[in-house]
């Protein structure tokens, strides 16, 4: 199965409305097990352990394939591949951040982030340039 | 609470085309919402069906591959939708794309879900909405 055929098969999969559940013969580690259970029985994390873990696999599956789409066009239009400082501004838009109405400002704080830690997260530029920002007001 | 992600049609062309002028741009909001899935956050992106029609996405079609592979859930122009839509376009004038973007806030206000549209046209986007709560992306 080749790159596409493997997402495409996989998105096709979480895609299907298909209800027929399965008993798996997966093995977790009892105490992740009772830790879920636990969670759900005492901090309502979901309706049951079953949901819980089916909607933590499905995000993390979603998650995968689409990165998997993305690395991928990446490598075909290595210009596309969005910077640390791009992120950060999509980022700060879509939660509505304070300060995503300022994006060169943030631009700014992504390139001081990325000259000290070059693996730094949009997250963390958002949080620098909060920091700048309160310094200075 | 849920959260859903609208596009409309330059959205949709942005993310489509690689030699879209804000191509790199709607890359980094599809980012965003891979890094929020990832830590199981329930963010879903979604095109309205007139949208669709109007930006020429035919899934069918080989050059909308990458973009049907990017998990884009379709919102049908169903009964529901046609009704809010109309009464949306019949109040605003604006196009059936954005009355069924319209049509969209309105039913996840309902839901009481989170819903944010990234746009090229902000100000219809809030004339659309017609008050109800809708975060607006301009793209």
């Amino acid at each position: 199965m080749d790159g596409y055929a493997a997402i495409d098969r996989i998105n096709e999969l979480l895609d299907s409305t298909d209800p027929e559940t399965v008993n798996t013969s997966m093995r977790l580690p009892g105490t992740l097990r009772d830790a879920a259970a636990l969670a759900v029985s005492e901090l309502d994390l979901a309706p049951s352990t079953t949901v819980l873990t089916a909607n933590a696999l499905r995000a993390m599956l979603e998650a995968a394939v689409m990165q998997a789409v993305l690395d991928r066009h990446y490598e075909e239009y290595p210009e596309s591949r969005p910077t640390l400082a791009d992120l950060a501004v999509a980022a700060a838009e879509l939660d509505g951040h304070p300060l995503a109405g300022q994006p060169e400002f943030l631009r700014q704080s992504a390139a001081e982030v990325a000259r000290r830690h070059p693996g730094a997260a949009p997250e963390d530029v958002l949080l620098w340039a909060e920091a700048r920002a309160s310094a200075t007001a | 609470m849920s959260w859903t992600i609208l596009l409309d049609n330059e959205a949709v062309q942005a993310l489509a085309d690689p030699s879209h002028r804000k191509h790199r741009r709607a890359l980094g909001y599809a980012q965003v919402v891979i890094s929020r899935k990832a830590r199981a956050d329930p963010v879903n992106v979604a095109v309205p069906a007139a949208v669709r029609v109007e930006a020429g996405w035919d899934r069918t079609a080989p050059a909308w591959a990458f973009v049907n592979r990017l998990r884009i859930a379709d919102i049908p122009l169903d009964r529901t939708h046609a009704n809010t839509a109309a009464a949306i376009s019949s109040r605003t004038g604006v196009s059936v794309a954005d009355a069924h973007l319209g049509a969209a806030i309105a039913n996840a206000d309902a839901d009481a879900a989170r819903v944010t549209v990234v746009t090229s046209d902000p100000r219809d986007m809030r004339i659309v909405a017609e008050g109800k709560h809708v975060e607006v992306v301009a793209l």
